[in-house]
């Protein structure tokens, strides 16, 4: 179970891999299936089925002579969950970096206000 | 084959990546200083009720961050960082990480912010993809959500009296 997390986010970080799931997303298929739209040997796919396996992120399946391979849902979600935690952090951020730039908004605003007075009192000198 | 590659390109970006596009009332420049300028940083960076009392961003490509954010509570979460791209005023790239007891990475992220003007408003989209994590990093995040939730009540007077202070500089 430890850094079950790094794991899975490593395997994520590979296009080939997240393509791969997203095919499995409609359902199960075989590796030559999943080979098929990639310009890659077999052995480089395996490959990258392995990884997913390791990551928990597909399961072979036994009982078929062709071991189908198929979505984990539970890795997923724990990154769902974890991705929605970091969102939360940067929706605060943004809410706090609006305030800010409101803020220094009115006040350029205000400075500007002020320059203009100041302008004019010295014209008046 | 074409449907195939329909659906490749849908799980492209999906839930395990986070995008978030919020729209700023203020000029792109103004926007970008925000993001650049330590002093600036240190107003907003953070949770709702926490500061930042070490702000430090060496802006230039391979130039590090480290900001320590103080929770409400006290307890500090330090995390350190490296700019990737520096494209004023549009684009900004960095790697962020949040640090443990021991000064050991939890988890690594890369950040993307893009900057795109409006009708003089700036429409910020932030696109982070975890590099890596450990199983401590959900912790981190849920502690940080526990600090902010005790304190929303002294928010509002908490940023009037930042706010205040730091637009003269």
């Amino acid at each position: 179970m430890n850094d079950r997390l790094s794991e899975t986010f490593g395997a994520l970080a590979d296009p080939t891999r997240r393509a791969i799931l997203a095919r499995l997303s409609s359902g199960e298929a075989s590796v030559t299936e999943l080979a098929q739209p990639f310009a890659m040997s077999m052995p480089a796919i395996s490959k990258h089925l392995k990884v997913l396996e390791r990551a928990g992120l597909i399961a072979r399946g036994r009982e078929a002579q062709w071991r189908p391979c198929r979505l984990q849902a539970r890795p997923l979600q724990d990154v769902a969950a974890w991705v929605e935690h970091y969102r939360r952090f940067w929706e605060d951020s943004f809410d706090r970096l609006g305030d800010y730039l409101l803020e220094l908004k009115k006040q350029d605003s205000k400075n500007k206000k002020k320059e203009k007075k100041h302008v004019r009192t010295q014209r008046k000198d | 084959m074409s449907a195939h590659n329909a659906r490749i390109n849908a799980g492209a970006s999906s839930e395990w990546d986070l995008v978030m596009t919020r729209e700023f009332d203020a000029p792109r420049e103004l926007a970008f200083k925000a993001w650049t300028d330590a002093r600036q940083v240190a107003q907003w960076w953070g949770p709702k009720g926490f500061a930042n009392p070490v702000c430090e961003l060496d802006v230039r490509v391979g130039g590090a961050i480290r900001i320590h954010m103080r929770a409400p509570n006290g307890v500090v979460y330090p995390m350190t960082g490296v700019f990737q791209e520096i494209d004023e005023p549009e684009r900004l790239v960095f790697v962020s990480s949040a640090l443990d007891d021991q000064g050991k990475s939890m988890f690594d992220i890369r950040n993307v912010v893009s900057f795109v003007e409006q009708h003089g408003k700036t429409v910020l989209t932030l696109q982070a993809r975890v590099i890596s994590a450990t199983a401590q990093a959900p912790q981190y995040l849920q502690g940080m959500e526990m600090g902010w939730a005790q304190t929303l009540d002294r928010l509002g007077a908490y940023l009037q009296s930042t706010t205040g202070g730091r637009a003269k500089g």
